[in-house]
C-alpha cells in the first residue's frame, strides 16, 4: 500500500458562545473540541480550539481546513461594517432610504412605526446621470465627470467602501465597470451590481451589493489574519470557508464574496444533517434562542434564492420585507425564535404564551442562577425532568432545580391557577408546536408531505424535543447523530468546493450566457470547466408569461421538457395545475470541485465507543447515570401518557442498546427524550435512532402547526384519517 | 380536545392557514396589481359569519369586506345546498363587496355533514370591464360604468370551474387569460386553507374546534376592552373635507365623526353571559378552565362608539364607500391607538361600534358607485386619528397625505396595464418625525410600490425618477414626513387615470406644526412644461414623449418649527429632506461652509 503520508481535515464552526472544531483523521476518526468564542478577534478561539484537537498531530499533516463563520452575519445584524456609500442612477437616489418594508401583523396597527433604518444614510447616496434600457441599450450616455466629482466628495467624507448598482446592469454592466473604474481612482473598495448578482429588481441587486462592501473589507482582514495565525501554528493547508448554499469557497474569493457567507453556520448545520446518509431528511436545530428547520431531498438540501438577513420571524418564515434582502444561493432554512432561552409569560388577558423574547445568555433562564427571574423553555424542561441538573452541557454548569421551580410558580403556575406540572408542560407543549412551524414552513407550505422523511436533530435543545415535533407532521423516524453538539463543525467537511453565477437575461441566447457563467464561476475557483472532477449545474428562472413570479428549474435544451419541468415545479409549489405559455428570466450555474478524497463512511465514522473520542468538553457520564449494562439509573419525568411524573430509565450513549420509551438518553452535548411509544436503538455509527412504535396513536398526522401530544389519548377512532399532509399542493380545481 | 392551556397553538394554526392561502394566492396571481409586492387577502369565517383569522399582511378592508358578504352569500345559497368542493363568488359593493375588480371567493369546510367554516381569498384581479381597463373608473356617475356586478354564485363544484360563469367573465374582461389566471388562483388559496381547517376539526374535533375558536375570540375581545378601557372617556370629533368629486370641481365632500370612549367599571367580567365558552368547559380539569379564556382581573371593560352622523350624503360619483369598507376604516383607526399585538378577528370588532349613516358617502346604495371607495374611507380615518390624536395627546398624529393611486393602459388592445400607486409623507407624532412616503393607512408598506425594472421590461415606459421632494413634510418640532415625485416618461401613447385627493387642502399641522406640501398629478410636456391635472381625471391621453408626474402630499407637522433643535434642522439639510431656503425660512436655521449652525 502507498507510503503515502495520513492526511487530516479541521472543520472550525465559530458560534455565539462556542467555538467548535472537529480533527478528522485518515482513517475518518474523529476528535472534536469546544471552546468559547472570543468575540473581538474569533481567530484567538479558533487558534485555542484547533490546537486542542490536534493534540500531538502534526499540524503539517493538515491539507484542508474548513470555516463556517458568522462574522458577515454579525456585522450586518450589530451594524459593525464599513461606511458605504452608495452610487445609482440619476433619479433614484431615494430608492435606499425609501426602502420596501413590509409592515405585518402587529406593525400595521402601529401609527407610531419607524420603518427600518436604511443600509445606507440618504447624504451617502449619491446619482450618477446615465441610463441603460432594459434591453442594454444607452439611452444616456454616462457622464464621467460627474463620476469623478462623486469619487471625490466619497473620499473627502473618508469613505472608504462604496457600492454600485445602476438600472438594468445585469443587461449591460458597461457603465457600472466604467463607475468602478473612476471610483477606484479615489476610493479603495468598489463593489458593482452586476459583479455580485447580476439580477433583475434593482432594489434587491442594490442592498446585495451594499451588504458586499458593508461586509468585505471586514471579512477580509479578518480572514487574512486567521490564515496568518493558522500558519503560525504550523498549518499551512488551504482555508476555504462556508457559504450560505452549502458549497465552500476559497479564502481569497470569500473577502470578495463576504455576502455569500452569510448563512454559513446553519449551512454546515444541515450538511451534518445530509452526511448521516438519509437521503429524505429535515434537519431540525433548537439552541437557545432559535430553532431552524431545513429539507434534504435526495441527499441535497433546498436552496433558495433570496432571503432576508434580520428579518422578523413569522409563523416560521422569515418574511421578505422585514429584513435586508440578500440575493444569492442560501439554503432554505426556516427559522422561529423558539429555543431553550424563550422566555414564558402569561399576557394581559390572561393567556400562557412562549416566546417571542429570549433571555438569551445573560442572565439567561431562571435555573442558571444568574439572576434570571423569568420561567424560559429550559426551565420548564428541568422541571419536567428532561433535562438533569448535574449533567447540563456536560457537568461544566449546574442548573438550579428550585430556581426554575420557583419562577414557574410565581410567574405561570400561580397566576393560570394550575400546577407546576401542568404550567411547564404547557410551556413545554407551546414550544414544540413553534419549533414545528419552522418545519412546517419548509415542508407543508413547500407541497412537501413530511411523513416519508427521517427528523435529524441536533443543537443543544432539538434532541428533546425532536419526537413530539415528529409527532406532530407523523414523522416516525429521528435521528440524533454523534456528535450533534457540534453538528455544523462536523458537517464542513462535507462540503464541496463550489461557486455560483447568475444573470438575469430575457431573450437571450442561452448557450452563451450559460458559456460566459460558466467561465466566470469556474474562474472564481482557479479551474477550467472542463478540467477533471469539475461539475457544472446549470439551472433556470422560469415564469408563465405575464406573471411576475418565477421558479427555478433545471435547465434542458429541450424548450418542451423545460416547460414540463416548470409546471411540474408550479404544481408542487402552488398547488395549481397551470398550463401556458412561458418564458426564461434568469440564469444560473453552480460549478463544484468535489472535495479531496471522502472516506465513504458517514460522518462521523464509528470508533469503538469512547476510544477516539477525546473531547474537550468532558466525559459524557453524568452523575444520575451510570453508564454500563449493569445499573442503569432512573430519574422522574413527566410524561403525560403517563399520567404525570413517572420513573424512567436514563441511559449514555455509550450504555444504551435499545429501549422503549418513556426513557431520556443523555450525553455530554445533549439530552434525548424518547417519549411512550418512541423506542431508541444505538446505531453503527453511534447515532440515536428513535422509531414510533405506537402506529395505533399515530394521530397527529395533520402536519399543521396545531398539535397536541395529548391528543394521542383523546382522539376518536376516526382521527386515524391519514389527512392529506400534501394539501398545500392539493387544490387544483381544472 | 382544546386544552385552554395551550390555546396559543390553535390561535396560530388558524392564523397560519390563513396565511397559506394568502401566499398561493400572491405567487399565482397575474393581475399585476399584486404581482409586484402587494399582497393578497386570505381569511377563516365561521358559517356564523365571524371572522376568525386574516392573513397577516392583509389589509383590513379586505377581511371586513370578506365578513360582510358571507352572510350575503349564506343568503342566496343556502348552506344545505353546498357541497364538498363548491366554491362561490361575488363582488357586490352593496352586499359586502368592493368594488367590480375585487372578487371575493369562498369554500365552505364541513364538519358534521354541513358548512362550519368558511375560507376566503380575495384580490384586486386584472381586469373585469368598466371605464378604464384596471378597473378605476374614477369619473364613473353610477356602478354600470364600473364594470361587471357578480352576484353571489357558484364559481366551482368538485368537477372544477362552473363553464358558464367562466364564460361570462372572459366575457367581460379586456384580459381574459389573466382573469382567469387571478380566480385559479384565489380559488387555490381557499383549498389550501380549507385542508388546514380541516386537519383543525380532525384533530381538535368539531366540538372542540369551535369551542376553542370562541374562547379565542372572547379573549381578542378582553384584551380589546382592557385597552379600550385605558382610553380616557369622553367624546372626540373631527372632520375632514373630501377636495370634489371628479365631477363638480367646485364642491367639497365631509366626512364627520365623533368618536365616543366609555369605561365600564365595577363589573365583573366573568359574569359576562356571552362568555359562555367558560361555562361550557367544566370537563377541562379543575382550575385550569379559565386559562386561555381568561380575562384580566383588574382592567376594566371600555367601549368605543364611532359615529359618522353629519357625514354628507352619496353622490352620483365614485366617491362613496360601501358599508364594509367604512366599518373597516374606523376600526382600523380606532385600532391604532389600541396595543397593536391585539389579534385581529370578530372578538376585536364586538367591542367596537360603529354607525353608519345609511345612503351617505360611507354606505352607499345602488346605483352609487362606490369604486372610488378608497377616498372616502382615508377621509373616515383620518378623522379618527385626529378625534383620538385630541383624546390621547401623547400618541397623537398629525394629518397624513393619502394615498395616490393611478393606472396606466394601452389605448387599444392588446392591452398591458399598469396599476400602482404613490404613498403620501406621514403626519408628524408626538416626540417622532413622521415616516417619508409610506402607508400610514392599513398599515401598507412601501414594499407594494413597483421598482422600476420590471415594470420598464413589461410596459413600454421609462421610469424616469422616484424621489423624495425635499421641503414637502409639514414644518414643525417634529417634521411630516416627506412626498415622493415619480416620473414615467411614455415610449407609446397611453391613458392615464388618476384617483387623488387631499389636493387641494393641505393637510394641518399640529400644536404649532405647520401643514405638509401639496402634491397633485402632472403631465410634463415634451418641451418640458408642465400641466396640472385634476385629481380625478379618466383615460387622459399621454401621446409618447410626454411624461406623467405624480408627486405625492407630505405630511404635518408636530409643534412649533422654531423648537426643533438646529443640529436636527442640520441633519435634514444633509440629508435632502430640507433645503437651505427652507431650514432659514421655516427653522430659523443657518448652516455656514464651515458647518457651523445658527438659529
Amino acid at each position: 500500500m502507498p507510503p503515502q503520508r495520513p492526511e487530516y481535515t479541521i472543520g472550525v464552526d465559530v458560534g455565539g458562545t462556542f467555538t467548535d472544531v472537529v480533527l478528522r483523521g485518515p482513517e475518518g476518526e474523529v476528535t472534536v473540541a469546544k471552546c468559547l468564542s472570543t468575540h473581538d478577534d474569533p481567530a484567538e478561539g479558533i487558534i485555542t480550539g484547533v490546537a486542542a484537537a490536534l493534540g500531538r498531530t502534526d499540524p503539517s499533516l493538515v491539507t484542508r481546513v474548513v470555516h463556517a463563520t458568522t462574522l458577515a452575519t454579525n456585522a450586518v445584524l450589530e451594524r459593525r461594517g464599513v461606511r458605504v456609500a452608495y452610487v445609482t442612477t440619476g433619479g433614484f437616489r431615494s430608492a435606499i432610504p425609501l426602502g420596501r418594508y413590509a409592515r405585518v401583523e402587529e406593525d400595521r396597527y402601529d401609527l407610531r412605526f419607524d420603518p427600518p433604518p436604511p443600509p445606507v444614510a440618504a447624504e451617502d447616496c449619491f446619482e450618477v446621470p446615465e441610463r441603460i434600457s432594459c434591453s442594454g441599450e444607452v439611452l444616456r450616455p454616462l457622464d464621467e465627470a460627474a463620476v469623478a466629482r462623486v469619487g471625490r466628495e466619497i473620499a473627502r467624507r473618508g469613505i472608504t467602501a462604496a457600492a454600485v448598482c445602476l438600472l438594468h446592469s445585469y443587461a449591460d454592466p458597461a457603465h457600472e465597470r466604467r463607475v468602478a473604474e473612476i471610483l477606484r481612482r479615489t476610493v479603495p473598495t468598489v463593489v458593482i451590481s452586476s459583479e455580485v448578482w447580476p439580477e433583475l429588481r434593482e432594489y434587491e441587486r442594490a442592498t446585495t451589493t451594499i451588504m458586499s462592501a458593508y461586509v468585505g473589507p471586514v471579512m477580509e482582514g479578518y480572514l487574512r489574519r486567521l490564515t496568518s495565525r493558522l500558519a503560525g501554528i504550523g498549518i499551512t493547508a488551504p482555508v476555504h470557508v462556508m457559504e450560505s448554499g452549502g458549497g465552500v469557497m476559497p479564502v481569497e474569493l470569500a473577502a470578495r464574496r463576504a455576502v455569500a457567507t452569510i448563512e454559513s453556520g446553519p449551512a454546515a448545520g444541515v450538511l451534518a444533517a445530509a452526511a448521516t446518509g438519509h437521503p429524505d431528511a429535515i434537519s431540525f436545530d433548537m439552541g437557545g434562542t432559535t430553532a431552524k428547520a431545513c429539507v434534504i431531498r435526495g441527499g441535497r438540501p433546498e436552496i433558495t434564492h433570496e432571503f432576508h438577513v434580520g428579518g422578523k420571524g413569522s409563523f416560521g418564515g422569515r418574511r421578505a420585507g422585514t429584513g435586508v434582502p440578500i440575493k444569492t444561493p442560501a439554503i432554505d432554512l426556516a427559522e422561529v425564535g423558539a429555543g431553550g432561552g424563550s422566555v414564558a409569560w402569561v399576557d394581559a388577558a390572561g393567556s400562557l404564551r412562549v416566546g417571542p423574547r429570549s433571555a438569551g445568555s445573560e442572565p439567561g433562564p431562571a435555573c442558571y442562577g444568574l439572576g434570571g427571574e423569568e420561567p424560559t423553555v429550559t426551565d420548564a424542561d428541568l422541571v419536567l425532568g428532561y433535562l438533569d441538573p448535574a449533567s447540563f452541557a456536560g457537568g461544566t454548569m449546574p442548573l438550579a432545580r428550585d430556581l426554575a421551580e420557583k419562577a414557574i410558580d410565581l410567574r405561570l403556575a400561580g397566576p393560570l391557577g394550575v400546577s407546576r406540572a401542568e404550567a411547564a408542560h404547557a410551556v413545554h407543549e407551546i414550544a414544540n408546536a413553534a419549533m414545528g412551524s419552522a418545519v412546517h414552513v419548509v415542508t407543508v407550505q413547500r407541497g412537501i408531505d413530511p411523513r416519508g422523511f427521517v427528523l435529524v436533530a441536533f443543537g443543544g435543545a432539538g434532541p428533546m424535543h425532536a419526537a413530539r415535533v415528529a409527532a406532530r407532521f407523523g414523522i416516525a423516524t429521528v435521528v440524533v447523530p454523534a456528535h450533534c453538539g457540534v453538528a455544523s463543525a462536523a458537517g464542513l467537511l462535507a462540503g464541496d468546493l463550489s461557486v455560483d453565477r447568475v444573470r438575469s437575461a430575457l431573450g437571450a441566447d442561452p448557450a452563451q450566457v450559460f458559456a460566459e457563467l460558466t467561465e466566470a464561476a469556474a474562474a472564481d475557483l482557479g479551474v477550467r470547466p472542463g478540467d477533471p472532477g469539475v461539475s457544472v449545474e446549470r439551472s433556470a428562472d422560469v415564469r408563465f408569461t405575464g406573471q411576475a413570479h418565477d421558479l427555478t428549474v433545471p435547465w434542458t435544451d429541450s424548450p418542451g421538457d423545460l416547460a414540463a419541468r416548470f409546471s411540474a415545479r408550479y404544481e408542487q409549489v402552488y398547488g395549481i395545475a397551470q398550463r401556458g405559455p412561458v418564458e426564461v428570466v434568469g440564469y444560473r450555474v453552480r460549478v463544484t470541485l468535489p472535495a479531496a478524497r471522502r472516506a465513504e463512511a458517514p460522518i462521523p465514522a464509528a470508533p469503538p465507543p469512547g476510544t477516539a473520542l477525546s473531547s474537550g468538553a468532558g466525559t459524557a457520564s453524568g452523575s444520575a447515570a451510570v453508564a454500563g449494562a449493569s445499573g442503569t439509573a432512573r430519574r422522574t419525568a413527566y410524561f403525560a401518557e403517563t399520567g404525570g411524573y413517572a420513573e424512567v430509565p436514563v441511559f449514555t450513549r455509550a450504555s444504551l442498546r435499545e429501549t422503549g420509551g418513556p426513557a431520556i438518553v443523555e450525553d455530554a452535548e445533549s439530552t434525548i427524550v424518547v417519549p411512550p411509544g418512541w423506542r431508541a436503538v444505538l446505531a453503527e455509527d453511534m447515532a440515536v435512532i428513535l422509531t414510533r412504535t405506537d402506529t395505533d396513536v399515530e394521530t397527529d398526522t395533520d402536519a399543521s402547526t396545531s398539535a397536541s401530544a395529548e391528543t394521542g389519548t383523546g382522539k376518536g377512532a376516526e382521527a386515524d384519517t391519514g389527512t392529506d399532509t400534501g394539501a398545500g399542493t392539493g387544490g387544483s380545481h381544472e | 380536545m382544546s386544552d385552554a392551556l395551550t390555546a396559543e397553538v390553535l390561535r396560530n394554526a388558524l392564523v397560519v392557514a390563513a396565511e397559506e392561502a394568502s401566499i398561493v394566492v400572491v405567487r399565482s396571481a397575474y393581475s399585476t396589481f399584486i404581482v409586484e409586492g402587494s399582497d393578497a387577502s386570505a381569511a377563516v369565517l365561521d358559517a356564523g359569519g365571524r371572522l376568525v383569522a386574516q392573513s397577516m399582511a392583509t389589509t383590513l378592508m379586505n377581511s371586513m369586506a370578506l365578513k360582510a358578504a358571507l352572510p350575503e352569500v349564506l343568503k342566496d345559497i343556502p348552506a344545505a345546498t353546498m357541497r364538498p368542493g363548491d366554491v362561490f363568488v361575488l363582488n357586490d359593493a352593496y352586499r359586502g363587496g368592493v368594488h367590480t375588480n375585487d372578487l371575493l371567493v369562498y369554500r365552505p369546510v364541513f364538519a358534521g355533514g354541513s358548512p362550519a367554516y368558511f375560507t376566503a381569498t380575495m384580490i384586486h384581479v386584472s381586469d373585469l370591464g368598466g371605464l378604464s381597463a384596471g378597473g378605476m373608473a374614477p369619473l364613473a356617475t353610477d356602478v354600470f360604468l364600473e364594470g361587471l356586478q357578480l352576484p353571489p354564485v357558484r364559481l366551482a363544484t368538485s368537477h372544477g370551474i362552473e363553464p358558464a360563469i367562466e364564460a361570462i367573465l372572459r366575457a367581460n374582461s379586456r384580459t381574459p387569460g389573466k382573469v382567469m389566471g387571478d380566480v385559479r388562483a384565489l380559488i387555490a388559496g381557499t383549498a389550501v386553507a380549507a385542508a388546514r381547517v380541516e386537519a383543525m376539526i380532525a384533530e381538535y374535533g368539531p366540538a372542540g374546534l369551535a369551542r376553542g375558536i370562541d374562547d379565542y375570540l372572547d379573549y381578542t375581545e378582553a384584551r380589546t376592552r382592557a385597552a379600550l378601557a385605558a382610553l380616557p372617556p369622553g367624546r372626540y370629533a373631527s372632520s375632514y373635507s373630501i377636495d370634489d368629486d371628479g365631477i363638480d370641481l367646485s364642491r367639497s365632500h365631509t366626512v364627520r365623526v365623533a368618536v365616543t370612549v366609555e369605561r365600564e367599571e365595577g363589573i365583573p367580567e366573568t359574569a359576562d353571559p356571552a362568555n359562555g365558552a367558560a361555562a361550557e368547559t367544566p370537563g377541562t380539569a379543575g382550575p385550569a378552565g379559565p386559562a386561555g379564556t381568561g380575562v384580566p382581573g383588574t382592567a376594566g371593560r371600555g367601549r368605543v362608539v364611532v359615529d359618522f352622523a353629519g357625514t354628507d350624503p352619496q353622490v352620483p360619483a365614485a366617491i362613496n364607500a360601501s358599508a364594509s369598507q367604512s366599518l373597516a376604516a374606523a376600526i382600523f383607526a380606532v385600532r391604532c391607538f389600541l396595543d397593536p399585538t391585539i389579534a385581529m378577528n370578530d372578538g376585536c370588532l364586538r367591542a367596537i361600534e360603529v354607525r353608519l349613516p345609511p345612503g351617505s358617502l360611507l354606505d352607499a346604495r345602488s346605483p352609487h358607485p362606490c369604486g372610488g371607495r378608497f377616498v372616502p374611507i382615508y377621509a373616515a380615518m383620518e378623522a379618527i386619528f385626529q378625534a383620538l390624536s385630541d383624546a390621547v395627546p401623547e400618541r397623537a398624529i398629525a394629518a397624513s397625505g393619502i394615498l395616490q393611486p393611478f393606472s396606466i393602459a394601452a389605448v387599444r388592445a392588446p392591452y398591458w396595464i399598469h396599476l400602482s400607486y404613490d404613498f403620501g409623507g406621514v403626519g408628524a407624532r408626538r416626540g417622532k418625525d413622521g415616516p417619508d412616503a409610506t402607508g400610514v393607512h392599513f398599515g401598507i408598506g412601501r414594499n407594494s410600490v413597483p421598482q422600476a425594472e420590471p415594470v420598464e421590461t413589461r410596459c413600454p415606459l421609462i421610469v424616469e425618477s422616484v424621489e423624495t421632494v425635499p421641503d414637502s413634510g409639514g414644518p414643525g418640532r417634529h417634521r411630516g414626513g416627506l412626498g415622493s415625485r415619480t416620473v414615467l416618461r411614455f415610449l407609446a401613447d397611453a391613458h392615464v387615470t388618476t384617483r387623488g385627493d387631499r389636493l387641494r387642502t393641505p393637510p394641518p399641522g399640529r400644536s404649532g406644526g405647520l401643514p405638509g406640501r401639496l402634491g397633485g398629478f402632472y403631465r410634463r410636456r415634451a418641451d418640458g412644461t408642465l400641466e396640472r391635472l385634476a385629481s380625478k381625471v379618466n383615460n387622459a391621453l399621454f401621446r409618447a414623449g410626454e411624461a406623467f408626474v405624480v408627486e405625492t402630499t407630505g405630511g404635518g407637522g408636530v409643534g412649533p418649527p422654531h423648537e426643533r433643535p438646529p443640529e436636527e434642522v442640520a441633519g435634514d439639510l444633509r440629508a435632502g429632506k430640507v433645503t437651505a431656503e427652507a431650514a432659514a425660512r421655516d427653522y430659523g436655521v443657518t448652516v455656514r461652509e464651515d458647518g457651523t449652525v445658527t438659529r
